[in-house]
């Protein structure tokens, strides 16, 4: 661990030196994304993942000589304000945001939190793209939000379908942390299971936030035995721990979750107990990622000490933002110009191999076009790494 | 039947230990340590920087996470809660120095350990599989003996030691033990120093089973006073009862209100509520304000 | 009884100017718009402080305010939206149903003290969430969202209070409302600790069995300084509600109970109004250092261990005298 923050002592330097270098030479105007979202506490590591791969991004276009819309260059400035996981905070981190004058923020990670920001970012014209999958934050009349990465209930429906064609899957049972987000994920899944005919066995089991040993929740579980385990909305603390309670109890069926993880803590947590855990992930399995997603991998690494697997869903958010504003340079400063040209948007996924494109979706599920297509990339882990399940679209 | 009474104990051993530290620093200088949760989430980090990250042998990288705790605790009381004891008018307003070192102590775990969750390899491989009936994997009996033989040393120290004594004498009266010859100050930090240290072994041990990251302080330090109450607060005896009971009502509330879901811990909660109610001063504590 | 001197009357009058002309007019001159929305928050969250403040009175550690809070927005938020009352109407009822609530549960654990009852009311946080999240009243986990704006009061055709939903910013309108109530919770309180019924509480505050054998009714005045606590948690809560227009079991949660108390200690426990001195200082402090990045917590939190270390007995202490103590 010394090592590691010698390192990243040095990193820090090195950035810091390499920043003023650049703002000495570079006499681009600074555009200002906003993130706000939780990076202290028990979830820092979904905000701080997301917050990273901004930086890490920003500080690659900066450093090629910024970033072009409408024949101006921009240097990208990141600008985070930590929520703390409570959505009082969040509140103020928007109006922080309305006062720096940005329209564009990625974030908030949460369900409460991005509601209770909606009435300060339709005030104050701020586009904000969340990590949390309540519909009415998306649906008419809200206007403002855009679902940042793949819903539980698109990605879980493709999940299980393939469950069931693939595995043989018959029966499933769902459990999930007792709170806000992951109750609704399961709520979700199991509606989806049922649709899809199969047999949710067991879907009332909770556990506190605080767990910390999961064999008592899941002994009953065990019991129904299950043909697939599905981790609702499970934070990436816990699902190494659910894996390893779950095999040590005898458990042979499959274990899935609908949020994004990493292999690193999956290795550490679980070792090959973790082994055909099936997640949701990005474009970063080696099939998969463009030369321009391994770079990136590349540069959060050399940026931050270590990569975070989550990122690999949350790199696309401020791409798509700059993208957009590229397609319509007034978006800059007009939210209203932005909204429309979300409707025609088409470019090509920089960070994917094959014609994957970047585009809005969301008409299926919210009647407007309020969501990033993200590819529905589903992973299974083996021997520390992930590899490529299946992948799927978003309409 | 059998499942469950083992998950109890299993628990129950846990939690005493955890709860052992807190109710210690409470009986001494009534200070509820709001950071006794980050000072084990420290005592995991080291041992998983040693033994996960290093490859130390296990045992040695347990001794340094109680090195490292003890020299915490002992600096914090002597530079921190003592000067703020002696200046404050009312006692509890410890507990905003103490919530300002939890604050503190999250702080320094994410900018040093960072925001991950953290796990080391299995210290034992293989399940403990009795038909089906009884499953207990090797490591976590090995961990639950661990914590039984750290509490009866604990216990052993406190009744046989000339430290122990002292300790026992600051924790039933502070002015009788200083008048008797007791260095108050000076088992003031040594008592607070041990129940850092039995934070940061418990840290260290559990590690093994459940990983760590940073977001387990608060949480543990809720639960820990929860046992404390339960067993009466500030008798030792009354930490181990409260541990082992806050087991025993999770491993069975757990297996008998499963099918209720959502309001299993809700129940357990109420019926906690109602405990207290009933007995205002826990399970074996003084009925003192 | 209510003696106030000249300069308790100038240091009250300089407050009341500070936060309804200076403070909008040093905003409106900086165009710092984003504080109106923190100094809302302070005056909030100072008002369920006081409740807290007002428990520590009576001797008694309140880790509890975060689920009076949390009542409070939600009996707002259900009577604004499933039962269509008016936001000004839901207001104080969310407030008496804390403070029913409040009767209710302190009825048996008042009898507690010290870290026992400090332990229950944080148990009580987490019973309150948790049955938020389990009742079908309050939408379980998906929370209450679209929530509506305040609406206006007019009686005979004159305008009482202003359409909120109508207005081109709701931020002042918020900053004053929550000013308003903020000021009245802190006469009420200051009216409170100064009457009969304070010197009684100060007497219980010091030893409960002495202020008993000398004829104090402690168990009633237990309850009624209980009910009044949660009535203001109640209160802050309710208005949280509104301006997130959303209220989710995560809204007040252990944390907020927490900090609450630490409020009460940051500003002192002696002063009545260091609970909103503390306030202030924990929550304003906060948003200052948002600069720092990812130092702002260690910063944040060395800042508080220091002020803590030298002024054991709270910010007031340094006998900052400001519109009067007790």
């Amino acid at each position: 661990m010394q090592r590691r923050t010698i390192m990243k002592a040095a990193l820090t330097a090195m950035t810091l030196t390499a920043l003023q270098a650049t703002t000495a030479i570079a006499e681009n105007t600074i555009l200002k994304i906003g993130f706000v979202g939780v990076t202290s506490g028990p979830a820092a590591s979904w905000g701080i993942s997301n917050q990273r791969s901004m930086e890490a991004r920003a500080a690659w276009i900066n450093e090629t000589g910024g970033y072009t819309i409408g024949g101006t260059t921009y240097d990208i400035e990141i600008v985070s304000f930590d929520d703390q996981k409570d959505p009082k905070r969040a509140i103020a981190g928007m109006e922080k945001m309305a006062q720096e004058g940005i329209h564009y923020v990625v974030g908030p990670n949460v369900d409460d939190g991005a509601a209770a920001v909606r009435p300060v970012a339709e005030t104050n014209g701020i586009m904000y793209f969340p990590y949390a999958f309540p519909k009415s934050l998306y649906e008419a009349p809200a206007s403002n939000a855009v679902l940042g990465m793949v819903a539980n209930y698109q990605s879980g429906p493709a999940i299980y379908k393939y469950m069931m064609a693939e595995k043989g899957v018959k029966t499933v049972a769902f459990i999930a942390a007792n709170e806000s987000d992951p109750l609704s994920q399961r709520d979700g899944g199991v509606e989806a299971a049922t649709a899809l005919g199969m047999e949710v066995v067991s879907a009332n089991v909770t556990y506190q936030v605080d767990t910390t040993d999961f064999t008592p929740v899941l002994t009953p579980i065990m019991r129904t035995r299950p043909d697939l385990l599905v981790l609702s909305g499970v934070s990436p603390a816990n699902a190494p721990q659910l894996i390893r309670s779950a095999r040590e109890l005898g458990f042979e069926g499959v274990i899935s979750t609908e949020t994004a993880q990493d292999a690193g803590v999956l290795a550490e947590g679980a070792g090959d107990l973790a082994n055909g855990f099936v997640s949701v992930g990005g474009a970063s399995t080696p099939e998969l990622a463009s030369p321009m997603m391994i770079e990136f991998v590349k540069r959060y690494t050399d940026m931050f000490g270590e990569y975070n697997d989550e990122s690999n869903t949350k790199v696309y958010a401020l791409e798509y933002i700059l993208e957009t504003l590229k397609a319509d340079p007034s978006g800059i400063t007009d939210v209203d110009a932005f909204k429309a040209t979300m409707d025609t948007f088409e470019a090509p996924n920089p960070y994917m191999n094959g014609d994957a494109k970047l585009r809005y979706v969301g008409m299926s599920s919210f009647g407007q076009k309020r969501q990033v297509a993200v590819p529905l990339v589903v992973n299974v882990y083996q021997d520390g790494a992930f590899e490529t399940l299946f992948v799927a679209e978003v309409d | 039947m059998e499942q469950i009474l083992a998950n109890g104990v299993y628990l129950g051993a846990q939690y005493a230990m955890i709860a052992l530290g807190l109710t210690l620093i409470f009986a001494l200088m009534n200070v509820l340590n709001f950071a006794h949760g980050q000072m084990y989430v420290i005592g995991g980090f080291v041992t998983y920087t040693f033994y996960g990250q290093w490859g130390v042998p296990f045992i040695l990288a347990l001794v340094m996470s109680c090195v490292t705790l003890a020299i915490l605790g002992a600096l914090i009381e002597r530079f921190l809660f003592a000067p703020v004891i002696k200046g404050s008018a009312r006692e509890e307003s410890t507990m905003l120095l103490a919530a300002g070192i939890a604050f503190f102590l999250d702080a320094v775990i994410l900018l040093v350990f960072g925001e991950k969750q953290r796990g080391v390899p299995k210290i034992m491989d293989g399940v403990f599989n009795y038909d089906f009936r009884l499953i207990m994997p090797y490591d976590r009996i090995l961990i639950c003996v661990l914590a039984i033989v750290s509490i009866v040393s604990f216990i052993g120290l406190m009744q046989y030691t000339k430290t122990g004594r002292a300790l026992r004498a600051l924790a039933q009266d502070r002015t009788a033990a200083q008048l008797m010859g007791v260095n108050v100050d000076r088992y003031s930090m040594i008592g607070f120093a041990l129940g850092a240290m039995l934070a940061g072994l418990v840290g260290g041990l559990l590690v093994t089973i459940t990983g760590v990251n940073l977001g387990m302080g608060g949480a543990t330090s809720i639960k820990a006073f929860m046992m404390v109450m339960i067993g009466g607060a500030g008798v030792i005896s009354g930490a181990i009862w409260g541990g082992i009971i806050l087991g025993f009502m999770e491993a069975i509330g757990l297996a008998l209100l499963y099918q209720y879901g959502d309001i299993t811990y809700l129940l357990i909660f109420i019926s906690l509520m109602i405990f207290l109610a009933i007995r205002p001063q826990g399970l074996m504590g003084k009925p003192w304000g | 009884m209510l003696k106030f001197s000249l300069k308790q009357f100038v240091g009250v009058g300089v407050f009341l100017v500070i936060i309804f002309i200076g403070v909008p007019l040093i905003i409106g001159a900086t165009g710092r718009w984003d504080i109106y929305y923190t100094l809302t928050s302070v005056a909030l969250l100072a008002i369920a402080s006081a409740g807290v403040w007002l428990t520590f009175y009576i001797g008694r550690i309140n880790i509890g305010q975060g689920a009076f809070a949390l009542i409070g927005a939600y009996v707002s938020a259900i009577l604004v939206v499933k039962a269509g009352w008016s936001f000004w109407i839901s207001l104080p009822a969310a407030g008496l149903f804390a403070a029913v609530v409040a009767i209710l549960i302190g009825l048996p654990i008042l009898r507690l003290r010290g870290v026992y009852f400090a332990m229950i009311t944080l148990v009580l946080t987490q019973v309150v969430t948790l049955t938020a999240l389990a009742l079908p009243i309050t939408n379980g986990a998906r929370g209450i969202s679209n929530i509506p704006l305040p609406s206006g009061i007019s009686v005979f055709g004159m305008s009482i209070l202003p359409d909120f939903a109508a207005m081109e910013n709701t931020k002042l309108a918020f900053y004053y409302t929550a000013c308003i109530i903020m000021i009245l919770t802190y006469a009420a309180l200051y009216r409170l600790v100064n009457s009969r019924l304070g010197h009684l509480c100060r007497s219980m505050q010091q030893n409960e069995e002495l202020a008993s054998s000398i004829g104090v009714n402690i168990s009633y005045i237990r309850i009624v300084i209980f009910a009044i606590s949660s009535f203001f948690g109640g209160l802050g809560g309710a208005m949280f509600g509104s301006i997130a227009q959303s209220v989710y079991p995560s809204s007040f949660q252990v944390a907020d109970s927490v900090n609450f108390m630490l409020n009460c200690f940051l500003g002192g426990l002696g002063y009545v109004f260091g609970p909103m001195l503390g306030t202030l200082v924990l929550y304003f402090g906060w948003d200052l250092l948002f600069e720092f990045g990812k130092y702002q917590m260690l910063i944040y939190s060395t800042v508080l261990i220091i002020i803590i270390r030298f002024l054991p007995n709270g910010l007031l202490s340094i006998r900052f005298n400001k519109g009067g103590d007790k």
